[in-house]
């Protein structure tokens, strides 16, 4: 079914495309979509993003690679994004096989496919792709004709799940090192090499981790015993780091789709990088340093994405806008330039030890949907445990600021099964939000509404707590239950993730190579979209773990050992493993660590030796 | 100053959704810098409105959108530096200035003649087809089944339609549909041919239907009129109320 051409797949596609969910989905030639000549450009990528198109069309990362690639005149880019349930039946009975939107051209015609992995719960959805594509699913069975495939972002930090599926990984920023992969790509489509030698060339670009030359050895109890690196690659595969934002590629002609996304607006990434250390959180560890752009870059920037796009909003984006030092003056000048032309400035998340009531007025997408708020732990203990530097002071200041600035609306973001959390932490949380209610009575606000957003933690590699294990399923549930009841009140919304959703999350983001077949299986018997509710089929993934003999709570809930060889340990994000257990051994001492930014350096490691350091524009 | 665009919607502009074309719209003229007039309050929108829906995946030969500006502007120069933003199954044809107080398009398009291309299951001659057709026609009821999230709801589809003609060209039927739409229901051509396959056994293949919008109209005392250059009626400016 691979040896269709565009125009056949074009022809097929358009009789059924108006019988599918927003077809706009899949037809990819919206407002700044790049079509380039196939003949005339070297090497052609296809990038992939595994959830449906109004996800992946939100994520920054993937517009600016999409920007990025089609820049250079020798390269084309075109993207793909995994096909709702009901396209992918309609794909599969008229034998369609998956095609990139620019061109419609199928998959298997490119010379690599690219896949960003924000998620674990999209692994499925990887594998479906490419078996959608007509491509074989493992590297070792794939022939010299089929694409590259090839995977980056967080979860490539920890890939091995994914292993024998990809035949290279990308660690890190790729502003620098995809395009470097590109041109040895180009020269291997003209001087073609056998594979292990590409593959042994691709290895030397920073940040690049070829699985196969890597070999995993197990204990009897299942414990990973070592990994061995084949001569002629690095030991530890270090990510990539842009080192000067400032002047790195940023797309100011965003592609403008003409169906809702769910961040529906322009994308201005005012800073990389979050030195705050909360040591849950794998961004705050696998993106530093912290790296902003100037004002006169974002402004200049801004006015190319207003004059292309249309759009009548800017989001302000980065793990913790926030904390962007020139916040202030950036909004400022935003809004004063183009408030005029009905154009408002949006701001992702906003934290309460920075809370700035003023700028929060200024900016138009809170005052809708409410101010959120995130003190992710209920006493003070436990925020100590996790370093989120804010206070109960903190979060009532910043609350009553909201009230008496007029707004009603405010959500909690919490987390349960954090290590050390006791009874006394949900009722802390309990308290805190019979707190904010009483605080919005006295400030005489009418028409309080109060969000308690709950997730379980799920413990991260390359994070303080990646030796911590999850806690059981049954355990977080009950939990859940004495919240909803604790919080039973018309003012309060209570909200909480699925625990067996979050369970697969943890078990994946700590799995090691063996999990691939049990990937494998359940994906050929129908999970995919495992992060969305309606389409989670546990049983299938708990049939899945027992016909390949793995025990699922072997990886979730187990604690590790500081001695154990841990599945990532060959990949590297420049934090130190010696600094993650400092840290680790500082949170059960309930110690604070301070920022890098505002304090002396803490010695996670990745600044030295590396070339880059933090870079502060205000 | 307040404007009335025609344009046309076809190829694969046909799938952009109506709920997103006031989006398109807005974000085109944005880039083209013409001062869109915004609505007061807590959460201002553009004032962009439309006549009658398109469904998705049905192509419009000639719609209509009003515009409301936060300047005068010459509309030739409007609907050059509009068009250029546009994407490129959406046309504009022509434009004219409304008087303030008008009514809105959706108070006054009444009409709407479609173009339906349909291939046929199995052959059928001519002869059965025009028997099918005016069988269907002479029926004085036609329920049809919808489907909402109350369950299904019966509705007689007959009065909305006011002609319908079939002939075979090939291996298709070109039927040319006209119905009334209305504030009080009306009725989709997909089901018009869905009801024909139905109830007369005609063998069309109806997944594979093409389906255009011809034009939409002011109806009044029996003509068609558009929007833009109606006379003395129901679509008229507000003195000749």
């Amino acid at each position: 079914m691979c040896e269709q051409n565009a125009a056949e797949i074009r022809r097929k596609v358009d009789r059924f495309l108006t019988r599918v969910l927003k077809p706009g989905r899949y037809l990819g030639a919206e407002w700044n979509s790049i079509h380039k000549e196939w003949e005339s450009t070297r090497v052609h990528m296809a990038f992939a993003f595994p959830d449906v198109y109004e996800v992946g069309m939100s994520h920054l990362g993937t517009r600016i690679l999409y920007h990025l690639v089609n820049s250079f005149p020798d390269f084309l880019c075109e993207r793909v994004f995994a096909p709702w349930v009901d396209m992918e039946a309609r794909l599969r009975e008229n034998e369609v096989p998956l095609y990139a939107l620019e061109s419609f051209r199928p998959l298997k015609t490119f010379d690599v496919l690219g896949f960003t992995l924000q998620y674990e719960l999209s692994f499925t959805n990887v594998l479906n792709m490419l078996d959608l594509a007509g491509i074989p699913l493992r590297s070792g069975k794939r022939k010299a004709g089929d694409p590259w495939v090839i995977a980056g972002g967080p979860c490539a930090f920890n890939p091995e799940p994914l292993a024998p599926f990809i035949d290279f990984f990308l660690l890190g920023e790729s502003e620098e090192q995809l395009p470097q992969v590109l041109d040895l790509m180009a020269e291997q489509k003209e001087n073609p090499r056998p594979r292990a030698d590409f593959l042994r060339r691709v290895a030397q670009v920073q940040g690049v981790y070829v699985p196969e030359f890597y070999q995993v050895s197990y204990r009897e109890d299942g414990r990973v015993q070592g990994i061995e690196a084949e001569p002629g690659v690095p030991r530890v595969v270090e990510k990539a780091i842009v080192k000067d934002l400032d002047q790195a590629f940023f797309p100011t002609e965003p592609i403008v789709p003409y169906l809702e996304i769910v961040h529906d607006r322009m994308m201005l990434e005012v800073m990389r990088g979050c030195s705050r250390g909360c040591r849950f959180c794998q961004a705050g560890m696998i993106y530093r340093p912290v790296r902003e752009r100037s004002p006169q870059t974002l402004l200049g920037q801004a006015e190319k994405l207003v004059r292309s796009t249309g759009y009548e909003e800017i989001s302000l984006t980065s793990l913790s806008s926030g904390d962007y030092s020139c916040i202030r003056p950036v909004v400022g000048d935003i809004l004063a330039r183009y408030g005029g032309e009905w154009v408002g400035v949006s701001l992702p998340s906003l934290r309460i030890d920075s809370f700035d009531v003023e700028l929060a007025a200024q900016v138009q997408k809170v005052r809708k949907s409410g101010l959120t708020f995130a003190p992710e732990a209920g006493t003070q203990r436990l925020r100590n445990v996790i370093n989120k530097g804010v206070t109960e002071e903190d979060l009532m200041a910043a609350v009553g600021a909201a009230f008496r600035a007029g707004w009603s609306g405010i959500k909690l973001y919490f987390m349960i099964g954090l290590p050390t959390e006791t009874q006394e932490d949900l009722d802390g949380m309990v308290a805190l939000a019979a707190k904010v209610l009483d605080l919005g009575k006295r400030s005489g606000v009418r028409n309080m509404r109060l969000t308690v957003s709950v997730s379980s933690f799920v413990p991260k590699s390359h994070t303080p707590f990646q030796w911590e294990p999850q806690e059981r399923q049954a355990s977080l549930a009950q939990k859940q239950q004495y919240l909803k009841e604790r919080l039973r009140d018309r003012r309060i919304k209570f909200n909480y993730h699925d625990v067996a959703t979050s369970f697969l999350e943890a078990v994946f983001a700590k799995g090691d190579r063996r999990l691939a077949d049990v990937l494998e299986h359940a994906c050929r018997a129908g999970c995919r979209f495992d992060g969305w509710t309606e389409q989670f089929r546990y049983g299938l993934w708990q049939e899945s773990f027992r016909e390949l003999g793995l025990d699922p709570g072997f990886y979730a809930n187990r604690t590790l050992d500081y001695d154990d060889v841990l599945p990532w340990d060959h990949l590297e994000s420049g934090v130190s493993k010696k600094f993650l257990m400092q840290e680790h051994w500082k949170a059960l001492r309930e110690a604070n660590t301070q920022d890098c930014r505002f304090a002396e350096c803490t010695g996670c490691g990745v600044c030295p030796g590396r070339g880059v350091r933090i870079d502060l524009k205000g | 100053m307040r404007l009335r665009i025609a344009y046309s919607k076809m190829e694969a502009a046909k799938f952009i959704a109506h709920l997103d074309l006031a989006r398109v719209f807005e974000r085109a003229m944005r880039r083209a810098q013409i001062p869109v007039a915004y609505s007061e309050g807590f959460n201002p929108h553009p004032k962009i409105s439309f006549g009658s829906a398109l469904a998705v995946g049905v192509e419009g030969q000639k719609e209509y959108v009003d515009i409301e500006l936060r300047q005068e502007m010459d509309i030739r120069e409007i609907l050059g530096r509009l068009q250029e933003q546009l994407p490129s199954g959406i046309r504009l044809l022509e434009g004219s200035v409304v008087a303030p107080g008008s009514k809105a398009l959706m108070a006054i398009l009444n009409s709407a003649g479609y173009l339906i291309r349909v291939p046929m299951a199995l052959p059928i001659g001519p002869e059965r087809l025009r028997e099918g057709v005016q069988a269907w026609l002479g029926r004085g009821h036609i329920p049809y089944a919808r489907y909402s999230k109350r369950g299904p709801t019966e509705k007689d589809i007959r009065p909305w339609v006011k002609r319908l003609t079939a002939e075979i060209e090939g291996e298709e039927v070109v039927l040319e549909l006209e119905v009334e739409v209305g504030n009080s229901g009306g009725v989709r051509p997909e089901e018009v041919l869905a009801s024909l396959r139905e109830l007369e056994n005609l063998p069309f293949d109806l997944e594979a239907a093409r389906i255009r919008r011809t034009g939409i109209y002011v109806q009044y005392r029996g003509q068609n009129y558009s929007p833009l250059d109606t006379p003395k009626g129901p679509g008229a400016k507000s003195e000749a109320r």
